[in-house]
């Protein structure tokens, strides 16, 4: 077994897959505290490559046990949901409904379900904490901006800071998606401190050449002591990918949404705060456009 | 898109099939397979002013070249076998095999359907019409001309899961045009479960379901509704269509006297007299999960007022597209059951 997982890691670093490997869901489980190669070739700059041999992993059946139940639980769960309605809602429900709040902020377990990340990662000064809020009611993201660029030789601007929501897995680890099409507006409760945020909606695309494509549009926060409520129509995004906005623009396709993510990355040093109360979608009946940018044909007719 | 293109690509576009259907060697079938699948590729994905309909039309050109390229190799495994090129000529086991699994890959059947939703979804409503119907005819007419060589038991296999799926697959979509992928899954399930017993009645099938879908595809172009919350105020755009979609649902669903029953009740009655009751059982318990599905867009359509908005109900103002063929295309898809010995005697 040893062998054939030298073998995978010789192939993965030669054909420099970013996917997981075919055998990799199997033995996943039952390997604890391993640095699994077979993610992601991604080195922070400036770092060493780690060489740890994979013969030398732990191995746990307990957690292979764990994870096989699990996963046969979440396997029935969607088939019953399949069965009751749209994402294991009744039909009428569905249609009905005009507001739904998809994250809000009143546990540990929900904090959770975000991952924060800065610059840090590639070697700036950017901090970013998430905790909850008074009573437990908010999310509070902190910490401070710096855009002092990491002196590692490859990187040339820094400063940023993000948070984004974990991506929905089913049942052994395949992709879900949320499916809003039934809404037409995202609607947040923050209470940020004047800063401008980025809010970026990520819709997992089918090829993987596109999988960096992100829509993104900007939340204006006000300062002081009052909640805002902003309402931001999904036919506002526009399309950019790995950071530069997109020439060919496409609007916004609702259910098959991944993820949701602020980054703040407005070149100012300094401190942070933005608190959210919660994150949801609204039907704005009223609001009737499909998509705000103009998608110019390359080949117009005369 | 340009018309000399354009006339290139639909004039491939029938040709393709007709090569196909026309022909006994069977490089030339696969050149028309290959004629009509290159041909619709650019009408799959004409329009990229979605990103949608990119990603349809990548979909289906990998999914079609993977079916192409296992059906040429059965084909040079059956040449290497047999020494013949010859249709009609009775093929080995594992080349009948793998063309088997290459053209149910072809049509979208189970298990080689997770292609058809998602393509259909991406797709306009008229290419979704096209590849419902027209891309179905060479796949399905290679089969009835090699129905000698099929396995019976893998082909009932492959209907029974691909009913099941169809049926399955559909309960809670509400996009119309997926709803459309599973109907058309579950209506292929039919259509093969009879290959090898009666070519006839896969031929009858085969055309009242073209009937049924190009109905109901142009009635949701018409009334330009591609979801069923818009399907639900389509009422305010056009009651009368509204009220026929109903009967071309039933009619998808089987259920008489309506024209969509008739090759139900054909089948059922042939499975019965090859003494497959418990399959002819079978598949007319598991036509109910997609008969759920059709009446509850009839249902939230046609037969209650669903909550909306004044302005939904001011529709009826703009001035809507009119196609001139399609009320004989809904009495074609309703009343034909009565004429059905007629349909026998053709046949």
């Amino acid at each position: 077994m040893a062998l054939s997982f030298k073998l995978m890691e010789n192939v993965f670093l030669s054909s420099k897959c970013h996917r997981q490997n075919a055998l990799h869901p199997f033995c996943g489980p039952l390997l604890t505290n391993c640095i699994s190669k077979l993610y992601s070739s991604y080195r922070r700059p400036g770092t060493s490559p780690d060489n740890t041999p994979l013969w030398k992993m732990n191995f746990s059946f307990e957690n292979g046990v764990d994870w096989i139940k699990k996963n046969f639980g979440l396997l029935k769960k969607e088939l019953v949901d399949h069965v009751k309605g749209p994402e294991g809602r009744g039909f009428e429900e569905y249609f009905l409904e005009q507001t739904r709040v998809v994250w809000e902020f009143r546990s540990q377990k929900d904090l959770d379900e975000w991952v924060v990340s800065s610059d840090a990662e590639i070697g700036g000064k950017s901090e970013a904490y998430l905790k909850l809020g008074k009573n437990n009611q908010t999310a509070l993201l902190f910490g401070t901006l710096s855009t002092e660029a990491p002196r590692d030789g490859e990187t040339g601007y820094s400063g940023y800071c993000a948070i984004r929501a974990k991506l929905l897995k089913g049942a052994f680890d395949t992709k879900k998606y949320y499916d809003w099409s039934n809404f037409n507006s995202l609607y947040l409760r923050v209470r940020g401190d004047g800063r401008p945020w980025m809010i970026n909606i990520y819709t997992d695309p089918y090829y993987s050449h596109q999988k960096d494509d992100l829509y993104t549009y900007f939340m204006f926060t006000r300062g002081g002591p009052y909640w805002q409520e902003i309402t931001i129509p999904f036919s506002k995004f526009f399309l950019s990918s790995w950071g530069r906005i997109q020439d060919d623009q496409y609007p916004l396709w609702l259910d098959k949404i991944s993820s949701v993510g602020f980054t703040l990355g407005d070149k100012a040093d300094g401190p942070f705060q933005l608190e959210i109360d919660f994150i949801g979608l609204l039907n704005d009946r009223a609001h009737t456009e499909e998509f705000a940018y103009e998608k110019y044909e390359r080949n117009p007719k005369a | 898109m340009n018309p000399h293109a354009n006339m290139i690509i639909m004039s491939s576009l029938i040709l393709g099939p007709m090569i196909t259907i026309t022909s006994s060697h069977w490089v030339m079938a696969w050149v028309g397979l290959e004629i009509n699948m290159l041909a619709i590729i650019p009408l799959t994905g004409q329009t990229t002013t979605t990103h949608e309909q990119f990603e349809a039309s990548i979909k289906y050109f990998l999914t079609q070249a993977a079916a192409s390229s296992l059906l040429l190799f059965s084909i040079i495994n059956n040449v290497w076998n047999t020494g013949q090129f010859d249709i009609t000529q009775p093929t080995n086991t594992l080349s009948s095999t793998m063309m088997t699994a290459a053209l149910t890959m072809k049509l979208g059947l189970a298990p080689f359907h997770y292609w058809l939703p998602e393509t259909l979804q991406g797709t306009t409503t008229m290419m979704t019409l096209i590849l419902t119907t027209w891309q179905k005819l060479a796949p399905l007419t290679l089969l009835m001309m090699i129905n000698q060589s099929l396995n019976t038991s893998l082909l009932v296999t492959l209907s029974l899961l691909s009913m099941m799926i169809g049926g399955w697959g559909g309960l809670n979509q509400t996009q119309l045009r997926k709803i459309m992928a599973f109907s058309s899954i579950a209506h292929l399930g039919w259509m093969t479960m009879i290959l090898t017993l009666s070519t006839k009645l896969t031929l009858l099938t085969f055309y009242t379901y073209i009937t049924l879908t190009t109905t109901m595809l142009l009635t949701i172009k018409l009334l330009e509704t591609n979801k069923m919350s818009t399907a639900m105020t389509s009422w305010t755009k056009s009651p009368m269509l509204n009220a026929t979609m109903m009967l071309n649902l039933m009619s998808l669903a089987g259920l008489p006297p309506l024209t969509g029953f008739m090759p139900k009740w054909l089948i059922l009655q042939e499975l019965t007299k090859n003494h497959m009751t418990i399959i002819a059982a079978t598949s007319a318990i598991l036509s109910l999960l997609s008969l759920f599905f059709y009446i509850r867009i009839a249902y939230y359509s046609t037969i209650t007022l669903p909550p909306n908005m004044t302005n939904y109900s001011q529709q009826w103002r703009h001035k809507n597209q009119q196609k001139p063929y399609l009320p004989l295309m809904i009495i074609t898809s309703s009343m034909l059951t009565p004429i059905m010995p007629t349909f026998m005697m053709i046949l």
